[in-house]
């Protein structure tokens, strides 16, 4: 069943058989086999029909036999009768004679009723009743009219001759009549002993036939459903070994073939649920390992300003020695600080509204120019190492959005621009109109990001080889700026060279002056 | 055979015709008739009452009432006392298909036997015997059966 096989021609009669049902198949040798078992029957039927008819026309020829061999010996009464009264003289003798005439007719009415179902006989019996008929009137009857008229005519050799010659004529109709009814008998018998023996024939191969075929459809069926039930067990054990790749044959009669195509569709639904758990662990897993990620992060990010501020105030509460402008220094520190530690938690709190969809975003024009400069300014221009490059057309590059969040996505920007090129270098930032798009772009000359890394650069909690080197970040950045983007119909992506930096650029839909009157939610 | 041939002779007593009478029998058979004699006239020669060479000459109507009431022939018979009652006879039955000749003794007019001697048409140079059985005298009436082989 595993095996490739050879496809019949769509419609053919093998496909047909094929397609039939164990309960069709079983239905259709039902069939077969009740016909021949009632065609068997039938014969017999027939063959005992012909032995009882035989056997009754036996019994009729025994009947025949005795109603001739009555007749015969009223033919002799009548004839001893006449003998003993011609040469006695004597009535006494006539009355076996008479009644034996008295007798004759209804002998005669029953060897005719006997005789009629065969033409022959009936022929025979005809004329046998003719030839007594005519030896009691032209003979009989006579010879004792004559026997009391003139005795001695009556007692001449001729009427003895005369009488004999006719007595032998009836008895040759007798022995006729007989052997005609045995032979018709025999002949009867023997055609139904040559039936039943036919008949018996017919029903031994009948017989031999029907058991043949019970036990060839026997073994077909279990044939049929055995080596299938080996396989689908044996493909059943396989998937319970974990081997869900396993697929059946799914040719068979009816039963059979729906039963291998269940456990195939059983056998690809396990499969797809397994990869579904599969994905889903190796997801839970990632998402085990950005836990883990987070909760380092959050310990490494919360615990650096949080030794700040505690070092800075505890040191203004228990010394007296500190003067005025370190006093001074070591507030700005807590306050530098604090304000780190708050913009951490805006970030996680961001990176939740995004996740949860809760992100509200303004709608009202912006001029990304503005914000260019303002950011750059704010995020470069403390900065002794770099040099911040500005590129703008003079024109204002405005969209629709929130001004604030696209502040974020730029600072973000900025910020990682600054952080990733330690030894300084130029932060350049130009933007332009193109094919109804403002593109910004935000390059420098840093680090750059490893091949390896860049799939997931936009990932939360994802910083590469950064916390190796000790840049500090929370890896939410550039995954709050890409939803930030997405949310108001941009798209963002980069460029980025190993040791000589990396270029971020996001573009947006131009504005049309005009805000579209309801907020835009991210997420 | 024999009852075919009887059927076959019994048929031809019927029915006339010449052509079939130029056919002569072709096997034995048996013929049976009745007969009603319609004249017997006695021919007293010599001395007088019953004597030798006094002559019965009797004239029959034939019959075979199986087939036909009406009479398919007749027969004439010319018989010659010798001794006491016996009669030396000749005679010829006129049947359809053709006349059968018969003759010899006679003992007892009831019941006797004659040769059959000839014939012509159908029963042309037939032989046998013919038996005559009276069933009644008055009229007399006879049955009479050829018994005829060729």
């Amino acid at each position: 069943m595993l095996a490739a096989r050879t496809a019949a021609p769509e419609g053919s009669f093998r496909n047909r058989i094929a397609s039939l049902s164990l309960a069709t198949r079983a239905f259709a040798a039902s069939l077969v086999l009740a016909a021949i078992v009632a065609a068997v029957f039938a014969v017999l039927v027939l063959a005992s029909s012909n032995l009882r008819a035989a056997t009754k026309r036996e019994a009729r020829a025994k009947d025949v036999t005795v109603e001739t061999l009555g007749l015969e010996k009223l033919v002799l009464d009548i004839e001893t009768g006449v003998r003993g009264f011609v040469l006695t003289d004597n009535e006494r003798f006539l009355e076996s004679y008479r009644q034996a005439r008295r007798n004759l007719p209804a002998q005669l009415a029953t060897l005719r009723r006997l005789a009629a179902s065969s033409p022959g006989q009936a022929q025979r019996a005809r004329a046998l009743e003719d030839e007594i008929n005519a030896y009691i009137s032209d003979y009989a009857a006579p010879l004792i009219q004559i026997a009391r008229e003139n005795p001695p005519a009556a007692r001449a050799p001729l009427a003895f001759v005369e009488g004999k010659r006719r007595l032998d004529l009836i008895r040759g109709r007798f022995t006729d009549f007989l052997k005609a009814e045995d032979t018709e008998a025999t002949a009867s018998a023997n055609a139904a002993n040559r039936r039943a023996q036919h008949a018996i024939g017919l029903g031994i191969g009948g017989l031999v036939l029907s058991a043949g075929l019970i036990v060839g459809f026997g073994l077909y069926l279990a044939r049929s459903i055995r080596r299938p039930l080996e396989e689908v067990a044996q493909g059943a054990g396989r998937i319970a070994a974990g081997d869900l790749s396993l697929r059946l044959d799914e040719e068979g009669p009816g039963e059979i073939g729906a039963l291998t195509r269940s456990f195939n569709v059983m056998a690809e639904g396990l499969q797809r649920n397994r990869s579904e758990l599969e994905a889903q662990n190796k997801k839970l897993r990632e998402s085990e390992r950005l836990k883990s990620e987070l909760v380092s992060i959050v310990s490494h990010e919360l615990r650096t300003p949080l030794t700040s501020v505690l070092g800075f105030t505890s040191m203004l509460v228990h010394r007296d020695d500190v003067d005025e402008a370190s006093r001074r220094q070591y507030l700005e520190i807590v306050d530098s600080q604090t304000r780190r530690l708050s913009a951490l938690v805006d970030r996680f709190l961001d990176l939740q509204r995004i996740e949860e969809g809760r992100l509200e975003l303004a709608s009202e024009p912006v001029d990304l120019a503005v914000i260019l400069r303002e950011q750059g300014l704010l995020y470069v221009g403390p900065s002794e190492r770099h040099r911040l490059r500005v590129r703008l057309e003079d024109e204002p590059l405005e969209v629709v959005g929130d001004p604030e969040r696209l502040s974020q996505v730029v600072g973000n920007l900025l910020s990682n621009a600054v952080k990733y090129s330690p030894d300084g270098g130029d932060v350049e930032i130009d933007a332009a109109r193109h094919d109804g798009f403002v593109r910004v772009h935000v390059r420098d000359q840093g680090i750059g990001i490893p091949e390896s890394h860049r799939p997931k650069i936009f990932t939360k909690f994802h910083r590469g080889d950064a916390g190796a080197t000790g840049i500090s970040g929370t890896g939410l950045g550039l995954a709050i700026t890409r939803d930030v983007v997405e949310a108001h119909g941009g798209r963002i992506d980069f460029v980025s060279t190993p040791g000589k930096g990396s270029t971020f650029w996001f573009e947006l839909p131009v504005g049309d002056g005009e805000a579209p009157g309801e907020e835009m939610r991210g997420g | 055979m024999r009852r075919t041939l009887i059927c076959a002779l019994t048929g031809a007593v019927v029915v006339a015709g010449t052509a079939a009478a130029a056919r002569g029998l072709s096997g034995p058979g048996t013929i049976r008739i009745t007969s009603r004699e319609v004249a017997n006239t006695r021919v007293d020669v010599g001395n007088k009452g019953l004597s030798a060479g006094d002559l019965d000459i009797i004239r029959e109507r034939l019959f075979n009432t199986r087939i036909t009431p009406k009479a398919i022939g007749h027969a004439e018979l010319v018989c010659t006392y010798t001794i006491k009652t016996s009669r030396s006879c000749q005679g010829t039955f006129f049947l359809p298909k053709g006349k059968i000749v018969v003759g010899g003794p006679i003992y007892f007019h009831q019941l006797y036997e004659l040769a059959v001697i000839g014939g012509t048409g159908l029963y042309d140079n037939v032989r046998g015997s013919v038996t005559v059985t009276a069933t009644s005298s008055k009229p007399r009436r006879e049955v009479i059966v050829f018994r005829l082989t060729v």
